[in-house]
């Protein structure tokens, strides 16, 4: 009994390590980045952790860079392309959201013809490299007057954040019983009321974690918004490509906006933090 | 309150299943009617048709004299208590209940108090905060009868109200609801495959198979007179013998002689006009387990039977006992102090007021 005990936590400890230990692996290129956008820029390659931390980055991002070098371009517009990036990612979100809710409730519960098949071309916009409908794409977007608008970069955002949506929601509604619709029906709801107060509250995990995921993939976007958007449209992603030129490459305000770009997904996901553990693993079995 | 009635009531599914087929039947104001038959006998479809979460294919169907067929679910002023409870899981219990009434907008003090009355009804009052995820099968059961009957509906449906709950709450429930019913006095229809259940609590039983109505009446009717061997087989537990025979005329007797050879039996007087009438060729005698006597293998009754035992079990009240008659197994229900070993030979006679005859070709009762 005594063995048993000590053995347990012998388990416990061990197992506590070794998650320690992955915690540290899986976050270390985070907590790098945190670093190196605290560095000046003499500091920048070295491996020091021990160093004088500066904002200087910070400030040349947000507010321009009071030494700006020539030919280093557009560094301090950081504001304008992380709305932009909000823009575009929230639009995306949004659109599919609108769509892809009806169109997974359908899909779990009317039987027609041609389903399944609707149902994985869907899925298949996830197959194909982004790259490999680029060139097409831009082409028509050239013609259709898409190219370089917020628009359009929502609507080609569309090949990744709806199908997700799509397939972690059908899911969701195929778990949802129907006799709990034909007894709200009986009592007498219109089909909107029923899916406003009874079907959406039950999906709720499900669209929380599916939402965040189409998110984070919508915001970490970059070839359809290099090649489908110009200046006006330009996003975090892309503007990174700003820090490097021939001359110097500013790995430290890189990595200063990079952090900042990452705050959006992070207070998303601690605000529905709690929908998502159940949300993902749920998803990730079923869907 | 309502009386519910069918007429030539057909269901036909896309892909030409026919589910229902010209189904008759009325429901008296208050009577508590059970539908009963196997699964895929049509008692759900008929069900949702009255409900009316499914098309009439073709028929009429009227409650309290008004024709409902083009009707929506909540204009028909029906209730139904789904098999699954299908309760609501992100309101409470209170407004599980309350949610019809809101439907109607019901002022507020009027649903509190409607409420209220169904769940002392049904004995709830202490869970009406509660999420129904939070609740045990009985409970949930309460609350989707509460919900049903607090709008007070003319036509009260229960689908399989008892399948999910344990032996001992099943018991219990059966008892609940014959209360309700009788405490409530609506319409009130159950469907179910147990034939226990249909016994213990309605009035009347629909036997349905094969999406044709079979026999409606009392327990007594459909026990004692089953219209076809369907019916027969299908209620009464262990379910009745059944052994195919042929009319022999001997003299001025009438004899009933198994195909197999393995017995003849003298004719009832009171069943001999029958078999005469029908001209039957082949008869098919039933004759439930519990009509059978177990005699003595010398017994010189004419209408003993030799037959020989297959199995004999004491199963504490009775014994059952299995017995070799020609080449059919026949069951008997038998006191359990009888000591019979695998091979004895005894006789068997079966009552002759408990016979029952059909015609083998119509699988009518004659």
């Amino acid at each position: 009994m005594q063995s048993k005990v000590s053995n347990n936590r012998l388990a416990a400890i061990l197992s506590d390590g070794f998650l320690g230990l992955y915690f540290i692996f899986a976050l270390f290129p985070l907590l790098w980045m945190v670093l190196v956008s605290l560095k000046s820029g003499e500091e920048l390659f070295t491996t020091q952790f021990v160093f004088t931390p500066t904002l200087e980055n910070y400030q040349a991002i947000l507010f321009g860079d009071p030494r700006a070098a020539a030919g280093v371009v557009a560094r301090q517009e950081f504001p304008r392309f992380f709305m932009n990036s909000l823009i575009v990612s929230s639009g995306a979100v949004i659109l599919s959201l609108l769509v892809g809710v009806p169109a997974a409730y359908a899909l779990a519960r009317y039987r027609f013809r041609g389903k399944e098949d609707l149902a994985f071309t869907f899925l298949s916009f996830r197959f194909a490299p982004e790259l490999v409908v680029i060139i097409p794409l831009s082409v028509l977007y050239r013609q259709l007057g898409l190219y370089d608008t917020y628009w359009g970069i929502i609507w080609v955002y569309q090949l990744v954040t709806l199908p997700l949506l799509i397939w972690v929601l059908r899911s969701y509604f195929e778990d949802v019983s129907p006799d709990i619709e034909q007894a709200a029906m009986i009592d007498g709801y219109p089909w909107w009321r029923i899916f406003w107060s009874i079907l959406l509250p039950l999906v709720r995990p499900g669209l929380a974690a599916a939402a965040l995921l189409a998110f984070v993939f919508a915001w970490n976007n970059f070839i359809f918004a290099l090649v489908l958007g110009g200046s006006n449209v330009q996003t975090v992603t892309v503007s990174a490509l700003g820090y490097i030129s021939s001359a110097q490459a500013f790995f430290n305000r890189m990595a200063a906006a990079s952090v900042l770009a990452s705050i959006p997904q992070i207070v998303l996901a601690l605000s529905i933090q709690r929908y998502l553990i159940r949300g993902l693993s749920f998803g990730a079995v079923k869907g | 309150m309502a009386e519910l009635r069918l007429e030539h009531i057909y269901k036909t599914y896309k892909g030409g299943v026919e589910a229902v087929k010209d189904l008759n039947l009325t429901v008296k104001d208050g009577e508590f009617l059970a539908l009963l038959g196997p699964s895929g006998c049509g008692k759900t479809s008929t069900l949702r048709m009255i409900v009316g979460l499914e098309d009439i294919t073709s028929g009429e169907m009227y409650i309290g004299g008004r024709l409902v067929n083009r009707l929506e679910p909540n204009q028909r002023n029906v209730a139904l208590a789904f098999e699954t409870y299908a309760l609501y899981p992100p309101l409470s219990v209170f407004d599980n209940i309350a949610f019809c009434l809101r439907a109607r907008s019901v002022p507020k003090h009027e649903i509190a108090q409607r409420v209220r009355r169904v769940a002392e009804m049904l004995d709830i009052t202490d869970i009406l905060d509660r999420k129904p995820a939070e609740l045990g099968g009985g409970q949930k059961q309460r609350v989707s009868l509460a919900r049903a009957l607090v709008r007070d509906p003319d036509v009260f449906l229960m689908d399989e109200p008892l399948s999910h709950l344990d032996a001992a709450l099943r018991a219990h429930m059966r008892i609940e609801l014959k209360r309700l019913h009788a405490q409530t006095g609506r319409t009130t229809i159950l469907v179910t495959h147990d034939q226990l259940e249909a016994v213990a609590m309605a009035q009347r039983i629909a036997v349905m198979n094969l999406g044709v109505l079979q026999q409606v009446g009392t327990f007594d009717e459909i026990y004692n007179h089953p219209v076809n061997e369907f019916v027969a087989g299908f209620i009464g537990e262990p379910p009745m013998n059944i052994l195919p025979t042929r009319p022999v005329q001997e003299g001025d007797k009438l004899w009933l002689a198994a195909l197999d050879g393995g017995f003849r039996l003298p004719l009832p007087d009171a069943l001999r006009a029958k078999v005469e009438r029908s001209k039957a060729q082949t008869i098919d005698l039933g004759v439930r387990p519990i009509h059978i006597e177990t005699l003595d293998s010398s017994s010189e009754a004419v209408d003993a039977l030799p037959a020989t035992v297959q199995t004999f079990e004491s199963l504490g009240e009775e014994g059952q006992l299995a017995a070799q008659l020609g080449d059919s197994t026949v069951l008997v229900v038998t006191s359990p102090l009888l000591e019979l070993e695998r091979g004895d030979a005894v006789k068997l006679r079966f009552r002759p007021d408990r016979i029952h005859l059909f015609d083998a070709a119509t699988q009518q009762a004659l």
